[in-house]
This record gives C-alpha cells, sequence and structure tokens, in this order.
C-alpha cells in the first residue's frame, strides 16, 4: 500500500497525525466510559467498561502498523496515540504513557510475527490477540485482575478480545478498504 | 529537573506501584506529590480537577473488588489508591513541563534522531487544528444527513486523507526551513542535563525504594 517503507520525516508526521487524530477521537467518546462505569459500578462490573471500550483505545496501534508498513510503525502510532490524552487533558499522567507503551509494544508483537511481510485479515487478527494478552498481563498486575476469580477473568478476556478485534481488526480493515479504494496511500 | 529526566522518573514510579500492594506507600507518594503541586503553585480548578475525574474509575475498581475480589478491602482500597497515585504522580511531570521542551531535550541529550523529535513535536503543534478538523468533517457529514460516530469508517477515512495532505505540507516547510534529516544541527535553545539533574534523579529514586522496602502493610 504504502511503497516508501522507511522512516522519512513525512511517515513520522503521519503516523503522528494518524495517532493524534484517533486520540482526539476517542477522547471525544470518554462520557461513554464514564457513563459505563457509572452504570456498572453498583453491580460490582465497573472493569468491563475499561474492557469494553478497550478496542477503542488500542485503535491508533493496528491502524497505524497496518497503513504504513514499516517495522516500529504500530508501536509509535499507539504510543502517541496515549501521549495524546496526556497533552490534552493530562488527568491519567505517566499511567497513560505506560499503557502507551504496554498496547504498543501489544500491537507491533502481531505484526513483527508475521515478519513484516503479509498484511491481511490474519495478521489484524493476530496483532488484535496480541494486544488482548499483553495489555491483559498488565491488568493483571496493576489493576487487581489476579484476584478475580476464573469465571469473570474469563468473561473480561473475552470482553477485551471482542472489542480489541471489533475496533483494531474489523474497523481498520474498513478504514483501509476505503483507502485502497481511493488510492490515496499509492504515492 | 530536566524533563526527560523528569519523565523517565514518574514512569518507573508509576510502573515500581503497579507491582506493588502496600496502601501506605501509594499514600506516601500521593502526600508528596500534592505537596510539590501545591509548592509549584498548581491552580484550584487543576488540583480540584485531579481529584474529581479519577473518582469514577477508581471507585468503580473499588466496589469490584469489594464485591468479587478475593483480596479482601485492604487490598480493594490498595487498588482505589493507586489509580490517584498514577494521577497525582503524573501531574507533576504534566503541570511542570511542556512538550516543546521535552522534545528538545529527548533530541539534544537523550540522542533521539532529530527527525523524530521534530517530526513529532510538528504534529502535536497542530493538535487545536486536529480537533477543529474532526468538528468540520462532522458537521459537513451532518449536512449531508450522515452522522459520523466514533465507530464510522468514513470518519478515520476523512482523518486520514487531511493527516496525509498535512504530512506532506508539513515535511515540505520543513525541508524548506533547513530541516535536513540525519544532518548535523546546532541549537537555538540548547538544553542542559546537569550533574545536579542526575542527583536529585537518583535520590528521588532511592527515597521511593527505601519508602517500598521499609513502609509498613497494613493488616
Amino acid at each position: 500500500m504504502n511503497n516508501r517503507q522507511r522512516w522519512s520525516l513525512r511517515n513520522i508526521i503521519l503516523i503522528a497525525l494518524i495517532a493524534i487524530f484517533c486520540g482526539v477521537i476517542f477522547w471525544g467518546a470518554g462520557f461513554l466510559y464514564t457513563g459505563l462505569t457509572v452504570m456498572l459500578t453498583p453491580l460490582g462490573m465497573a472493569p468491563f467498561a475499561n474492557d469494553i471500550l478497550m478496542g477503542l483505545w488500542c485503535l491508533a496501534g493496528p491502524l497505524t502498523g497496518y497503513l504504513i508498513r514499516i517495522p516500529g510503525s504500530a508501536f509509535l502510532g499507539e504510543f502517541l496515540g496515549s501521549a495524546v490524552e496526556v497533552f490534552l487533558g493530562g488527568q491519567w499522567g505517566a499511567s497513560a504513557f505506560i499503557s502507551g507503551i504496554v498496547q504498543g509494544f501489544g500491537s507491533e508483537l502481531g505484526f513483527t510475527m508475521t515478519g513484516y511481510k503479509r498484511y491481511n485479515w490474519g495478521t489484524l487478527l493476530l496483532s488484535c490477540l496480541t494486544t488482548t494478552i499483553v495489555t491483559y498481563l498488565w491488568d493483571w498486575f496493576r489493576s487487581g485482575y489476579n484476584q478475580y476469580g476464573l469465571l469473570m477473568n474469563l468473561g473480561l478476556f473475552a470482553t477485551r478480545f471482542i472489542s480489541t478485534f471489533v475496533f483494531g481488526g474489523v474497523l481498520t480493515k474498513l478504514i483501509a478498504n476505503l483507502l485502497d479504494r481511493s488510492q490515496v496511500m499509492d504515492n | 529537573m530536566n524533563p526527560g529526566l523528569k519523565l523517565l522518573l514518574t514512569i518507573l514510579i508509576a510502573l515500581e506501584i503497579s507491582f506493588t500492594t502496600n496502601l501506605v506507600v501509594n499514600l506516601v507518594l500521593i502526600g508528596a506529590s500534592l505537596i510539590y503541586l501545591l509548592a509549584k503553585k498548581i491552580k484550584w480548578l487543576s488540583l480540584l480537577k485531579l481529584i474529581l475525574v479519577p473518582f469514577i474509575p477508581a471507585f468503580g475498581l473499588l466496589v469490584s473488588q469489594l464485591f468479587y475480589g478475593h483480596g479482601g478491602p485492604i487490598y480493594a482500597w490498595i487498588l482505589f489508591s493507586r489509580i490517584y497515585a498514577y494521577v497525582f504522580i503524573g501531574a507533576t511531570f504534566t503541570i511542570t513541563s511542556d512538550i516543546t521542551e521535552l522534545a528538545l531535550t529527548l533530541e539534544q541529550n537523550f540522542h533521539l534522531p532529530a527527525k523524530f523529535a521534530y517530526g513529532v513535536l510538528a504534529a502535536f503543534n497542530l493538535i487545536p487544528k486536529i480537533q477543529a478538523e474532526i468538528k468540520i468533517i462532522k458537521t459537513a457529514g451532518m449536512m449531508r444527513g450522515v452522522p459520523l460516530h466514533f465507530w464510522s469508517p468514513k470518519l478515520y477515512f476523512k482523518a486520514i486523507l487531511a493527516a496525509i495532505s498535512w504530512s506532506q505540507n508539513l515535511a515540505e516547510a520543513m525541508t524548506s526551513h533547513g530541516f535536513v534529516e540525519g544532518q548535523a544541527r546546532t541549537f537555538y535553545q540548547p538544553m542542559s542535563l546537569t550533574l545536579k539533574d542526575w542527583l536529585s534523579f537518583g535520590s528521588i529514586l532511592v527515597l521511593v525504594q527505601l519508602l517500598i522496602i521499609f513502609a509498613p502493610t497494613l493488616p
């Protein structure tokens, strides 16, 4: 899709801009997270709000990794997407940087496993799977998921994977299809 | 302190408390960050935001652990206070640093290639324009009776079209202002990374380790 597979100034700016666009769009959907958390808190199911929206937060990684085919682009896109949050409002502070590193590593891993050679549904599925596993491990410690029972953990993991696949997989592919049809990424 | 070093410090501390289950550690870190923020004359409104915004997710996590967790109430409160610790430690960085200085120091003191430092900085300076562009795209859609939501591929498609043309423009503008990739550069605003920075970095890190080792655990 993109012939200039190198870290040119233009590609770096493009990745950063796409990441910021994603960051600003999901910043606008922040009310959803708050609303879901408020609704689920009386049931004790608030972590589900986090996992339902996980895919939206992790969209920038698979998207930039899929569109700009350079090793490291998924990581950079996802990390910058989180960094936007720090500089837009800054409420999550240092923790958003770490989430960005963890999520970026997760989505990059999927592309690394294909050797940056194949770009199709399988690649996206793999990237979504690695994102889910890596971020879940992180929440296992950070958000105390290790203290929940098996059933709750299975539910959270499945929710997170579906969410990541819907946004990082399906939405990314639909966006890429639109870009393919318009042939803007060719030159 | 040098912004790059300060960022590294906040990330290291946040990483450590993610694996530390001690309520006292979290409370001391929140207290210390609060004192630092007050000393830096943080605006009252910003402080209020720091306290209110994390409350909903922190409370949600607390209730969930009390209902379904096997760790007991102290563990639930550790998670609650951990979110506040992240936010307050993070604020010590965001309140006192700006992104231009961070980019400059990452380039000059931490050997980040100039194209990354300036490329990303250029993109970040467009944040207000990006926010406006998303409004324009959504409004244009509504005028044709097509509402664009955060799950609409077309919203991202149009955003990426803008990103492609802007990235081309920005890269050309930077080149025409004399930016050459991979060339050695002189600095208009030199950033310093002094022994004093390293000393305060080291001593804060040591203090946090002592705190984590010696802080009493609640029953």
